[in-house]
């Protein structure tokens, strides 16, 4: 990569303010595909600092703690610089990452799968609830473990879509789905996560 | 809309994406404004369950944990995209340069053959001797005359015209009118 092409890279990764500025920062992260492409460790290192937080917390919300969320992303990050030779840039590397991530996550649960209790599609309708009050440490935890007591493909596409904030396209693109049934499972998702919401607080003194 | 809204549109609807109609049957309608409502209060839930951030320092270590790891890597497999053009032209050049000459199509041009026949090349810029309207008179005229040598010792129309008794001129000047009104 020349230097010109890292420079642009670093000064405009997080430059996303106006479509200039986001054009501007694509064309920098092409360069530095390329660049990992050619073998340049220090391209990889830059791509590993822009995503690292958002494939960490991908992670986490699967795996629900930070060991394994570490070692997870850290694999994620492995298997990328493996298999960057054969990207194409068909999807954005944005969307290739969090494909590798969310299938590391999957092998994980995979692997894990006796030890886990997970929910059939569908849970009964609880009565409903009307409060949103700012969540505590306590009660994050308590959406995080159910998020994580969804269904796989329901999960999947609540965290990508909930709290990395893709489009549908994008997710359906990551998930090798389509946009339809993206929609269909975060509407599940969302009903499910509430009766486990309100299940769990049915069940608290 | 009468009928209740699907479960993609009322997502759509959460979405503020959904179609006027969709909308204004979630306004009017009890049971789906209940339901829309619902999906809100769970998104909204779900979105402020923070993930516990690390420390700063996390960061770096994770950066070096990655590098490190990848120091233990073989390189990256790098796309040979750009080869194809240099096989592909090293492939033509070999084959050219092992290919014996093909008897039809000489390297060297041949000397013509000894024959009384003009042979015009493929590539000539004349006109070809039957759509050449000049060549009959010429043929005409120096056939009649018998005084083909006077071209090959390369004295030219000019000297040999000068060489021409009065009847002669005019037996020429007749020669050409007629071929001039045959070839018109």
């Amino acid at each position: 990569m020349s230097g010109e092409g890292l420079a642009l890279a670093l000064g405009l990764a997080s430059a996303v303010a106006r479509p200039d500025d986001a054009a501007q920062a694509r064309e920098a992260e092409r360069d530095l595909v390329g660049a990992c492409q050619r073998g340049e460790r220090e391209a990889f290192d830059r791509l590993v600092e822009r995503y690292q937080r958002e494939i960490y917390r991908l992670c986490y919300r699967y795996v629900n703690n930070h060991e394994d969320a570490n070692d997870l992303a850290q694999d994620a990050f492995l298997k990328a610089w493996r298999a960057i030779g054969r990207f194409r840039g068909d999807s954005s590397f944005s969307t290739w990452l969090y494909r590798i991530a969310v299938n590391a996550c999957l092998n994980h649960r995979a692997l894990k799968r006796p030890l886990l209790q997970e929910l059939p599609e569908v849970l009964p309708d609880p009565a409903p609830r009307a409060d949103a009050d700012v969540l505590s440490a306590d009660e994050s935890r308590r959406v995080r473990q159910a998020v994580g007591q969804l269904p796989e493909r329901q999960r999947a596409t609540l965290i990508l879509k909930v709290y990395h904030e893709l489009t549908h396209e994008e997710v359906a693109q990551i998930l090798g789905s389509t946009v339809g049934t993206v929609k269909s499972n975060l509407f599940h998702a969302l009903g499910n996560l509430r009766r486990l919401l309100a299940g769990g607080e049915e069940k608290r003194p | 809309m009468t009928r209740h809204l699907t479960d993609e549109q009322l997502l759509d609807v959460l979405e503020d994406e959904a179609a006027i109609a969709g909308r204004e049957h979630a306004s009017g309608c009890a049971a789906c404004a209940m339901r829309v409502a619902g999906l809100r209060d769970t998104l909204q839930r779900a979105r402020r369950a923070e993930v516990p951030e690390p420390s700063p320092l996390y960061w770096q270590a994770f950066r070096r944990g990655v590098g490190r790891r990848i120091a233990d890597e073989p390189r990256p497999v790098r796309p040979l995209g750009w080869l194809v053009p240099l096989l592909a032209t090293a492939a033509l050049v070999a084959v050219v340069v092992a290919r014996p000459p093909r008897a039809s199509v000489p390297l060297r041009p041949e000397p013509p053959p000894a024959t009384s026949e003009a042979v015009v090349p493929a590539w000539s810029a004349l006109p070809p001797a039957e759509q050449d309207g000049s060549l009959p008179v010429l043929e005409a005229f120096v056939v009649a005359d018998g005084e083909a040598a006077a071209w090959e010792e390369g004295r030219g129309l000019g000297a040999f015209e000068a060489g021409l008794s009065d009847e002669e001129s005019q037996a020429l000047a007749d020669g050409l009118r007629q071929s001039k009104g045959g070839a018109l």
